[in-house]
């Protein structure tokens, strides 16, 4: 009796991990031809300008101040932390250092990433989950315009333009927050916390970290519109279209970047 | 011409089982039937909206299943779709929804003078008055405006051939018949193939050249809407004869 029943435990598991399994399988073919459709269109310059620097003025410009708040704490927490562990035990100009390393390497991109997963990437599946439950993407087609040269392409390209730029300046808020929270609350003076912040520094830094803000800018606006694509089922498959789309995107984003240290770090 | 050859199609359960059907050029064919029996499928095949699971669609002699890319995009200008429910851009003005229909029209780009005139041509098709609503959203339209918007989109690009999916579904008796009259309006003006999806037999009996019965995925009947007003079939009778008996006696046979 107790042997059938977790025989039939371990099946529906085995079941529900194939499932699993051949949906991932679905989702990354499906994002592969469409990260192919877009290279395609684009090559053959089928993208509109005007529309790619409109998707940068929404996922760049207005995502400044957002960016900017997030990276300004981010600085800030990680000073304030580090201050704490490190007054008495070593000189607080490492401080810098930590600072540098952790907005530079990880929290910049990261907290970037996030931002654009919430403000941008929810918002896009949620656009074309509805326009594709209300026929709007069928009449594109029927319009004789590509939906993925119309809609997808800029949105990638403009991720991809966008996103390490928003990293790059995400990095300059946090390190200047930090700076300026290690001066009022630990009275570490600039001069200080610049020479520990170069001590450890090495010019790659920079480089990944806006390498991965441009993998995090291909990521999100392909799962995004890639989830858009697929929504069926009126208003509750564009629910649940968004709230897919942003566990893959989150996920995504932090696979990435469990990649790259093995991959570009050692 | 539209020649639907052999169409087959399944979701769960088969919708389309071998419909073959001739639309000749110029000509009006209403596709009626009950709900749920695959009409508006039928009609999503004719520009690669959903690909038939077996079968072809020819667009003047031109296959758009088996054709290159270049030629079924130049297949899918000549084809106008007004769908159900508009499906009107609806982040885009009037305008902008119709710029879509313009197939030089470079999206974000604002209408130059000759594509504004085409676009309050068509506007004017369907007698709205293009001062009035040329910047409006859709979601400032009402109902019968919004149709009548979403049918401007259709032709503005010069369509040979027009889809209507369920074009009067939704409006009140007065702006279902206005809806009709443009539709008998724009074939005569632009001499445009015409093929309509609707649960409206008299409406489709009165603009149609042939009507067809579409019935568990097969054509039960093909003719003239006077042939049709005079079968004997009782599938056929149910849907000439509107009333409540034939209505009963119908979904009877369905549910057999």
């Amino acid at each position: 009796m107790v042997a059938n029943v977790a025989g039939k435990g371990i099946r529906g598991l085995l079941r529900a991990a194939a499932r699993a399994g051949v949906g991932a399988g679905r989702h990354a073919g499906g994002m592969a031809m469409l990260a192919g459709r877009i290279a395609s269109v684009t090559l053959r310059g089928h993208v509109s300008v005007r529309e790619v620097l409109r998707q940068i003025y929404f996922t760049g410009v207005e995502s400044i101040p957002l960016v900017g708040v997030t990276s300004a704490l981010c600085g800030l927490v990680t000073s304030q932390q580090g201050g704490y562990q490190f007054t008495g035990q070593v000189p607080l100009y490492v401080l810098g250092s930590v600072v540098a390393s952790s907005v530079v390497l990880e929290l910049g991109p990261v907290m970037t990433a996030f931002v654009l997963v919430g403000r941008v990437g929810a918002r896009t599946t949620a656009e074309l989950g509805t326009m594709k439950v209300t026929e709007q993407i069928d009449a594109l087609y029927s319009l004789g315009r590509d939906p993925v040269s119309v809609l997808a392409a800029p949105r990638l390209i403009a991720g991809m333009i966008s996103t390490p730029l928003l990293v790059g300046l995400a990095n300059l808020v946090g390190l200047f927050a930090g700076l300026v929270a290690s001066q009022h609350t630990l009275g570490l003076g600039p001069e200080s916390f610049l020479y520990g912040a170069r001590l450890y520094w090495h010019d790659w830094d920079l480089l990944y970290s806006l390498v991965k803000g441009l993998a995090f800018g291909v990521a999100i606006p392909l799962i995004s519109c890639h989830m858009g694509f697929q929504t069926r089922g009126g208003a509750a498959g564009v629910g649940e279209a968004t709230t897919s789309s942003v566990v893959l995107m989150i996920m995504a984003v932090l696979t990435l970047d469990a990649l790259f240290p093995p991959l570009f770090l050692n | 011409m539209i020649e639907y050859r052999d169409i087959h199609k399944a979701f769960d359960t088969p919708v389309l089982s071998g419909i073959d059907l001739r639309v000749e050029t110029g000509e009006c064919v209403s596709i009626v039937g009950p709900s749920g029996t695959g009409k508006s499928v039928l009609l999503k095949t004719t520009n690669g909206l959903l690909r038939p699971d077996r079968g072809d669609v020819l667009i003047d002699g031109e296959s758009v299943y088996h054709s290159s890319r270049r030629t079924v995009e130049r297949i899918r200008r000549k084809i106008g779709y007004v769908f159900q429910y508009a499906a009107l851009f609806d982040s885009m003005t009037v305008w902008e929804n119709l710029c879509q229909g313009l197939p030089d029209h470079e999206p974000g780009r604002p209408p130059t003078r000759e594509e504004l005139r085409l676009i309050c041509e068509a506007l004017e098709a369907v007698n709205l008055d293009p001062q009035r609503i040329i910047n409006e959203l859709p979601g400032e339209l009402s109902g019968g405006m919004r149709k009548r918007v979403g049918l401007a989109r259709a032709i503005v690009g010069r369509p040979e051939i027009l889809l209507y999916d369920e074009p009067v579904t939704g409006l009140d008796p007065v702006n279902a018949a206005v809806v009709s009259l443009l539709i008998t309006d724009i074939r005569e003006r632009l001499h445009v193939t015409s093929v309509i999806v609707t649960h409206d037999i008299e409406g489709a009996l009165l603009i149609s050249d042939r009507v067809a019965l579409l019935e568990h995925g097969k054509l039960r009947f093909v003719g003239t809407p006077d042939a049709f007003r005079a079968s004997q079939d009782p599938v056929v009778r149910a849907f000439a004869d509107r009333s409540a008996a034939s209505a009963v006696a119908l979904a009877m046979m369905e549910e057999q």
